[in-house]
């Protein structure tokens, strides 16, 4: 119980508000990047289609973290980006990209694209073609197509998709150990410290029990919202 | 069909994912006439070639696994069945928590003729008093690295590295007993200070070190000096001896205020189901031969005298692999805490990483 009251101090309530926020801007990424995804895979014919499925899976072969490592010298500097921007005389000396929040969100949506490309694919290819032809019969520009017609339509993909990013990215900590330097602690690093180096494992335990308390009220939101628990995978 | 097309190609993925997680530990369960033995210790720390070259003399298998600070080893220790791990490497002041903790196998130095090799003033050391559980390994110093070429400012103690001029370019151990106890040798106070109201200043320092440190690492935070991206940092003496050799601008300094240092050890777990070998093991490594192999990749500060006349010229008069002995007799070691201490030190900690 001392452990629960110990949470609400104002350093654990400030790592909760930053991962959040962390979270928050990587799922939002996640929507802006994988929505035209998904709907140019699901929308290609079905040869080209099945390759840029392949396209989305196949860096999921390889061990995140190693992939991670390799942001990280690609973005260091002395790293290509910093040697490309160079060349290109956009910069003059070193920029450091590594080591910042912005750097943590990156390896983020890095990560969790695909998570967010694969529901949003099923529902989009869900949706009848038919219903986009007669919204144009009926005088809509692509513009309200896509508002009125497309994103209700393939509201659960989003939803599913950003449930699948938001709740793994609370946890994820070797990212912002990785690129974010071990410069701003998320959830998963706090919980992974108490374990670990502090080996203070009650506190680990409280701090866990309320990401999945977190997990669970967002599940709950969204069956409330008419989610298809189905369309989680789970 | 789509769908289930997605469900084989998830788990697909999982699988591939979980395949990758456990190709270590199946190899572990082969074992051989003579046995195995399973060595827990640091990263960067143990060369392979020492572990073949063991493997190949005597016969038995041997799995290494490998951690990147003592908590974490006293977690895992503590979190696995007994007698998972045979032989650890814990440094100085884990050592003694382990004894008083009851963890610990005595040695039995019939078996350990080669420790005659260790240099007089590495043994009976304070935080193992007549060497009961341990053997030294090799240590060293949290010491300052300077690229020279990318900082002007002269650097001579810990203070130095709070400087502004620093900011967002230093790398330093993630390793919570080291940054606080350089921060409050910055302030003049002991390595291993108890008294609140001192600690309470050393957490206001601290924020100010928060803005010049890019990089938390223990692991290998050379990388980083090595590739530009930090021009200065306070890491592992050994791992300044091997970025000097990348880039010849960088240098070692030891603090005036005395450096943290460390010393790492073999010892035997209690429950240790290979105790015979682990004998066998921890004399082998003593032999100055096998250390000089060491010290070839890892230059650390070592006990093993011998092994050091090995080494030749080239190692012992080098400032970073082999500290000096005026750096020594400044420097301090961490010591064990109170648990209300700890807590303080816990608590300061998430501050500077929050």
């Amino acid at each position: 119980m001392e452990n629960f009251s110990k949470l609400l101090s104002v350093d654990y309530l400030k790592i909760y508000a930053r991962s959040m926020l962390i979270s928050l801007m990587t799922t939002v990424l996640c929507v802006l990047i994988g929505y035209p995804f998904a709907y140019v895979i699901a929308r290609t014919k079905s040869k080209s289609r099945q390759l840029l499925y392949m396209l989305v899976i196949i860096p999921f072969w390889t061990n995140s973290l190693i992939r991670i490592y390799g942001w990280r010298s690609f973005l260091g500097n002395s790293g290509w980006l910093v040697k490309a921007l160079q060349y290109l005389h956009i910069i003059q000396e070193p920029v450091d990209f590594l080591y910042k929040t912005g750097t943590t969100v990156l390896g983020m949506v890095y990560c969790f694209v695909p998570f967010m490309v694969l529901p949003l694919y099923t529902a989009i290819e869900k949706l009848d073609g038919s219903l986009l032809e007669a919204s144009s019969d009926l005088g809509a520009r692509p513009f309200h197509t896509l508002f009125e017609v497309i994103l209700p339509l393939t509201s659960s993909g989003i939803f599913s998709g950003c449930i699948m990013v938001f709740i793994p990215c609370l946890g994820y900590f070797f990212v912002s150990n990785i690129l974010g330097g071990g410069n701003t602690d998320m959830i998963g690093n706090l919980i992974e410290r108490q374990f670990k180096s502090a080996n203070n494992w009650p506190l680990g335990a409280a701090l866990s029990i309320i990401l999945i308390l977190l997990t669970l009220l967002l599940v709950k939101l969204y069956q409330k919202l008419g989610g298809d628990m189905e369309n989680l995978g789970v | 069909m789509k769908k289930k097309l997605i469900a084989a190609l998830m788990v697909l993925s999982l699988t591939a994912m979980s395949i990758v997680g456990c190709g270590g530990s199946e190899e572990a369960a082969v074992s051989e006439g003579k046995g195995e033995l399973n060595l827990f210790v640091w990263t960067e720390y143990l060369p392979d070639s020492v572990v073949e070259k063991f493997e190949e003399e005597t016969g038995i298998k041997v799995n290494v696994s490998t951690y990147s600070s003592n908590e974490d080893m006293l977690a895992k220790v503590k979190s696995e069945t007994a007698g998972a791990y045979d032989v650890l490497q814990p440094s100085d002041y884990m050592v003694a928590q382990l004894i008083s903790q009851g963890m610990l196998a005595e040695l039995d130095f019939e078996k350990l003729p080669n420790f005659s090799h260790i240099g007089e003033s590495y043994k009976d050391p304070s935080y193992d008093p007549g060497n009961k559980y341990s053997v030294p390994y090799m240590g060293g110093a949290g010491a300052i690295a300077v690229n020279t070429d990318k900082v002007d400012s002269e650097i001579k103690s810990y203070a130095d590295l709070f400087d502004p001029s620093l900011e967002g370019d230093i790398v330093v151990l993630d390793d919570f007993r080291a940054v606080i106890g350089m921060t409050s040798k910055a302030l003049g106070y002991d390595l291993n200070e108890t008294d609140p109201a001192k600690l309470e200043e050393v957490s206001a320092k601290l924020m100010e070190l928060k803005k010049n440190v890019a990089l938390y690492d223990s692991d290998s935070p050379k990388s980083a000096l090595i590739s530009g991206d930090c021009s200065a940092g306070m890491i592992w003496s050994a791992e300044i001896a091997m970025a000097m050799e990348e880039v010849p601008s960088i240098e070692v300094v030891y603090p005036e205020e005395g450096a943290y240092l460390f010393f790492d050890n073999w010892v035997v777990t209690k429950d240790s189901p290979n105790y015979d070998n682990a004998m066998t093991w921890i004399n082998f490594i003593m032999d100055p031969e096998n250390m000089a192999m060491v010290l070839e990749e890892f230059p650390y500060l070592c006990a093993n005298t011998d092994a050091i006349e090995i080494m030749g010229d080239e190692y012992s008069t080098n400032p970073a692999k082999n500290p000096p002995a005026d750096a020594i007799a400044k420097g301090s070691y961490v010591e064990n805490l109170s648990s209300d201490t700890l807590d303080v030190y816990n608590e300061m900690w998430t501050k500077l990483k929050e």
